[in-house]
């Protein structure tokens, strides 16, 4: 129904004096809640697929970040309203990053560029019609006479196949384009096993799990892929778990989750892993081949020297990867990309060969895209800038930002006569263009993506176009036509559309399907079309594997200090900037939201009398930025880091003039191919300037609160409790109750099962219970954003997360452990939402009954009796109540953000207290249906947002009273335990302790 | 079964107008009328022919004015058709639906009305539909959108005749206008109460 959406807040003043005016007797016209008239304005024609009040699903793939994970999209009353997993998608099944939810963040973007647009008589850009756009760029690139290049960062499929296709026919160039591409991999499996491809990975089989800099858990890979295969074999099963190590400088999110961290001298990674080949070979049966000899020269004192890795930890390193079949070592994400990452990651191709990975958790020949490497951009800069390209057309990639300024990249795209883009946000690429003919979004386009051999998945248009674009796959056939000719004649499809049927009719013939149209609506339904892996080929070592080095990589530049930037795990390569549930995200590790920071090792900072939040100036010959400090324990001390993702010049409004770009330090030689991110060592100059860090913890350290709770996999093999674990470890005196207090636990407990017999909570209600397995939870905050995204939770922006007034109803609490006195250091997290308390302290302070238990065990929050004491808050030890401060519903969701707003949920206006509900939206719906069928509820009926999400399937979520449900078993794990038990407030809320496989030291 | 409808209307009323003019919360003691048979009204319970009235009509009767003189008492009472043909969704969201233009053009395609003023405003519906304009309704009864209304629950607990519990008695209204305030929580709960059912805030309130 195309009535007003529910977006429009209701005004807390206003809605006070109609109450009261209600109250005495006059019915005003136009409902309580406004007195404006609504109006209810009908369909022409009803669309067959939708119920008003009924969300419609429709199965489509993500186009965030090049894993082309499968999607469900929500929708209601036709527009799209959350995104999760699909199920059937081998890829994700049925999780989604918070990256990937973010999408709708794009499709909503007020930043979003709303028509085609060209140059005016008067040279400035203004809006054009799309047809003039296609005229245009015919006509231009008539006159370029085959001078024409494309940069693409669009995933392999039927788009792609038209593209390569058409820059052929126009006798230009095509380069596929991918920040964080995988050409040192896809170069070192080349020198290795003469294999020009990038392989998939197999955590989940994997009993060791060994990585040399690659941030496999947020932005190496396929994130989820490896995400849930890393929960399955390093969250314990209830008898072992896998051990996993991490080496770099710098301890990423993925670092944090490994149950050690080897602070390797940056560069010198591929001396370790074949310091370990050369350590294993000997022992194992495998042969080597011509990288024999070279192995030979890599023993572990040698290793040692280079490293700065004692060689006892290099041998016990060793004994234990030898001991695990199969493992798995990985290597080549940024924090490994320097001059020698080709060698890392060729040695550890031959440590994987020496280990017999390979074909176990190694697998080549799935398929997996490679973009065309940095190597094919640098030779394009150098053509535009003699002046040898006249068309350029940049799609689904912003190189201008993502490329560090000293390639020149934008004065040589300056140097082309005509510039197009097809960029839906006006970047800092797209400010160049002279044609600006904006993509439909992926929501709202006909379009496929092919992520392996195996997969293929269906984008289809879930919604009408929010602003005015056209897909860039019909642009490409337009043009063509315009063009005539030999070219027009390659391209007779009338529209992007009809290429794609056509495509999946070729597609479904070569399967053996009896009739296209059943089988497109058949993979349109499902998503895609999902085979079986194919088999592993059989690899042997080549001869060129000979040449591989473990020489330490030569850093340019005469600072003090390594700089390492690294993806952000919200931005990714800058792209997420812009989008405000992952500004307001904080980063995994540092919890800093909406800025740009300097990691520095807390004792260097100390030497250098510099504390948190000091602007430090960091220079290069390339250039010099300015970014606060954040003092963090798990990096080097000769070793600064820095997030990649912010510092656009422009990119709307929420990105635009917001933090810097570590990229702007570094050099931009293509060198063997790709771009060396560790390349140059800085120098770090204190200035006067403070900028407050806005981080979402309290304090970085439990200070013996027993908030997160860990015991080593010894411990919880035997099924220890976390109480027994710590007494093992001689710490239980002060974590145990006393006596008197376990008897005044039971007697409560007895006094509340009393309780429980009178009024409304003696009927047969569900309680409804939630489960957190801290050993899989990696804190990758995928849950953070789909709660945002589910319950319309406002971002307050940089400036009220300074004060403390975030909303995030569910959020990741980090907290150190060690790094001090020598102790290792690590780090440990734990989602922390509203625990629904039997006993809830917050219930007992309100004024109003604004807070109360309902029936069915929920902690209940009533937006419309809250007046805002904020005693609530005052009285929560979880301190997961937030209250609304500002008009954030006004503030957080400009037109056109506000059509993502769930219609089920209420829109909170300034003045209230909310929290987490359990998505108790979600449990009246299903209790809704499951009364409409004449069904009690059955588990799985309901599943909250942040479980839904959750790649690693940490969280579960029921009914406590069906001793059958999937929350009763978790909750009889041994390892279970309530965070603040001693306070005796009885939460819903079980966590499962951590377990971790540390060495004893 | 249209006999209990009107009863239960009534008694629904009745409990309605209690609390919108006294304000007392005590109504919710009285809930055992609700079972007890009542007295038709005394709106001209026997004849199904709606009155004939002209658009000039429309704005001397109650509710606003609505920019087609559309009469619900012709269609659901006159010519009896059900409330669910048009309010498509009741019974299975939690919103009843509106419906499309193209539900109004399946009849008028062929029904041009009987008398002048009949065809006048079929006319209008007809040049919108050919214009692809949808009509705009002036909404009548708009909850609050901090309360949840599951429109599909309550028909399935009270039939699908239920409608007129809310709506008042819609088959007799020329032009709809509010019986009953639905944004008064006093008339959701006195029902609830009567019929021993959840009364838990966030049944409704999330």
């Amino acid at each position: 129904m195309a009535d007003e959406h529910r977006s429009d807040p209701v005004d807390r003043r206003r809605f006070l004096k109609v109450l009261g005016v209600a109250g005495a007797g006059t019915a005003a016209l136009a409902g309580c809640s406004t007195d404006r008239i609504e109006k209810l304005v009908p369909y022409l024609v009803q669309s067959e697929d939708e119920v008003p009040g009924i969300a419609t699903w429709y199965a489509s793939t993500c186009t965030e970040c090049p894993t082309g994970c499968g999607l469900h999209v929500r929708t209601r009353e036709g527009r799209a309203v959350k995104l999760e997993g699909n199920p059937d998608h081998p890829i994700n099944a049925g999780t989604l990053c918070a990256r990937g939810q973010a999408a709708l963040q794009g499709l909503y973007n007020p930043g979003r560029i709303r028509f085609p647009m060209g140059r005016n008589a008067a040279g400035d850009i203004a809006e054009i019609l799309p047809l003039e756009g296609v005229n245009r760029l015919a006509d231009a690139i008539r006159s370029a006479n085959g001078k024409v290049a494309v940069v693409s960062g669009a995933g392999r499929g039927t788009f792609d196949d038209l593209l390569g296709r058409w820059v052929t026919t126009l006798g230009g160039r095509l380069v596929r384009y991918q920040a964080f591409d995988h050409e040192p991999v896809r170069l070192a499996n080349q020198m290795v096993f003469g294999l020009s491809e990038v392989p998939a990975h197999d955590f989940a089989k994997a009993k060791y799990i060994l990585s040399f800099g690659a941030d496999f858990l947020e932005t190496w890979g396929s994130p989820i892929e490896n995400q849930r295969g890393f929960a399955k074999s390093h969250g314990f099963d209830g008898q072992t778990m896998a051990k996993a190590v991490y080496v770099g400088p710098r301890m990423s999110l993925t670092g944090m989750n490994a149950d050690q961290w080897i602070a390797v001298k940056p560069g010198s990674e591929a001396s370790l892993a074949l310091g370990l080949a050369s350590a294993l070979a000997g022992s194992r049966n495998v042969d080597a081949g011509s990288a024999r000899t070279v192995l030979g020269e890599y023993t572990v004192d040698r290793v040692a020297t280079d490293t700065g890795v004692s060689a006892e930890v290099i041998r016990k390193l060793a004994e234990e990867l030898g001991r695990a079949t199969p493992s798995l070592v990985v290597a080549g994400g940024v924090g490994g990309q320097h001059a020698g990452a080709i060698d890392l990651c060729a040695a550890v191709n031959i440590l994987n060969h020496v280990l017999g990975n390979v074909g176990q958790t190694v697998h080549f020949g799935r398929g997996v895209p490679s973009s065309d490497g940095y190597g094919a951009l640098a030779d394009l800069i150098g053509s535009m800038d003699r002046g040898e390209i006249g068309v350029l057309i940049v799609h689904e990639a912003n190189p201008v930002f993502t490329v560090p300024k000293s390639s020149k990249l934008a004065d040589a795209i300056r140097k082309v006569p005509f510039k197009v883009s097809t960029s839906m946000f006006m970047d800092e690429t797209t400010v160049l263009a002279d044609l600006i003919v904006p993509n439909l979004h992926a929501l709202e386009r006909w379009d496929d993506l092919r992520p392996r051999a195996n997969v293929r998945g269906l984008i289809q248009p879930v919604m009408q176009p929010v602003f005015s674009g056209l897909n860039t796959g019909d642009l490409l056939l337009q043009v063509a036509r315009k063009l005539g000719g030999t070219v027009g004649a390659g391209f007779t499809a009338p529209t992007f559309e009809a290429e794609l049927k056509t495509a999946w009719g070729d597609f479904g013939r070569s399967r053996g399907a009896a009739d296209a149209d059943t089988f497109w609506r058949q993979s349109l339904a499902k998503g895609g079309v999902y085979d079986d892996a194919p088999a592993s080929p059989a690899v042997s070592v080549a001869a060129t594997a000979a040449q591989v080095s473990g020489a330490v990589a030569p850093l340019g530049g005469d600072g003090e200090f390594v700089f390492t930037p690294y993806p952000s795990s919200m931005y990714y390569d800058g792209r997420g900037a812009n989008r405000p549930w992952l500004l307001e995200n904080p980063d995994p590790v540092t919890k800093i939201t909406w800025q740009t920071w300097i990691e520095i090792n807390p004792e260097k900072a100390r030497e250098m009398n510099i504390r948190e939040g000091e602007i430090l100036r960091l220079s290069t010959p390339q250039g010099a930025i300015e970014a606060p400090v954040y003092l963090y324990p798990g990096i080097r001390p000769d070793t600064l880091a820095m997030p990649i993702g912010l510092g656009h010049t422009a990119f709307g409004d929420y990105a635009k003039g917001r933090g810097v770009n570590p990229l702007d330090l570094l050099g931009a030689e293509a060198g063997k191919g790709f771009l060396s991110y560790v390349s140059v060592k800085v120098k770090a100059e204190k200035t006067n300037g403070y900028k407050k860090l806005a981080k979402t913890e309290g304090n970085p350290r439990e200070l013996g609160r027993h908030i997160t709770e860990a015991m080593p996999v010894a411990h919880a093999a035997k099924g220890m409790t976390v109480e027994e674990s710590l007494k093992a470890d001689g710490e239980a005196e002060e974590a145990s109750n006393t006596k008197l207090e376990v008897d005044a636990l039971q007697g409560f407990r007895t006094a509340q099962v009393e309780q429980r017999k009178y009024g409304a909570y003696a009927e047969d209600f569900p309680q409804w219970g939630m489960s957190i397995d801290l050993a899989k939870c990696t804190g990758c905050s995928a849950c953070v954003t789909a709660c945002y995204a589910e319950n319309n939770i406002p971002h307050v922006g940089e400036e009220y997360v300074l004060r403390g007034r975030e909303m995030s109803w569910m959020r990741i609490e980090r907290y150190y452990e060690g790094g001090e006195n020598g102790e290792p250091f690590s780090a440990r997290v734990i989602p922390m939402l509203c625990q629904h308390c039997d006993n809830a302290p917050c219930e007992s302070v309100c004024p109003v009954y604004a807070s109360y238990h309902t029936a069915d065990g929920l902690n209940g929050q009533v937006y419309n009796r809250c007046v805002g004491t904020r005693y609530c808050s005052n009285n929560c030890p979880y301190k997961v109540r937030y209250f609304n401060w500002s008009a954030y519903a006004k503030l957080a969701f400009p037109e056109p953000l506000n059509l993502q707003l769930n219609p089920d949920v209420t829109v909170r206006a300034r003045g209230v207290m909310e929290k987490c509900t359990f998505c108790i939206q979600r449990i009246r719906s299903a209790q809704n249906q499951a009364r409409l069928e004449d069904r009690p509820l059955k588990d799985g009926d309901v599943v909250t947002a942040c479980a839904q999400a959750c790649p690693s399937g940490a969280i579960v979520f029921g009914n406590m009273k069906d001793p059958e449900s999937r929350v009763v078993k978790a909750k009889q794990d041994r390892r279970g335990y309530h965070v603040l038990e001693e306070i005796n407030v009885r939460p819903a809320v079980t966590y499962l302790a951590k377990v971790f496989d540390r060495a004893e030291a | 079964m249209r006999k209990l409808l009107v009863a239960g209307l009534v008694t629904a009323m009745g409990v309605g107008a209690a609390i919108l003019t006294l304000a007392r919360p005590s109504t919710a003691q009285q809930p055992a009328k609700t079972a007890a048979p009542q007295p038709a009204p005394k709106v001209e319970a026997d004849s199904v022919l709606a009155p004939r009235l002209t658009v000039a009509d429309s704005a001397g009767l109650k509710g606003p004015k609505q920019p087609v003189f559309f009469r619900h008492d012709i269609h659901a009472g006159q010519y009896k058709i059900q409330c669910q043909y048009c309010h498509y969704s009741v019974s299975r969201s939690s919103e009843p639906g509106i419906p499309s233009m193209q539900t109004c053009m399946g009849c008028h395609l062929v029904i041009g009305g009987t008398d002048s003023t009949h065809r006048a405003e079929i006319k209008k519906l007809r040049d919108a539909w050919r214009e692809k304009r949808p009509i705009e309704w002036v909404r009548i009864h708009t909850l609050a959108r901090h309360a949840h209304f599951p429109h599909m629950r309550h028909i399935k607990a009270m039939g699908p005749a239920a409608c007129g519990t809310c709506h008042g008695d819609v088959q007799r209204m020329p032009q709809v206008f509010k019986v009953n305030n639905v944004n008064n929580m006093g008339f959701c709960i006195s029902c609830h109460v009567a019929r021993k059912v959840n009364r838990d805030c966030s049944a409704c309130h999330y």
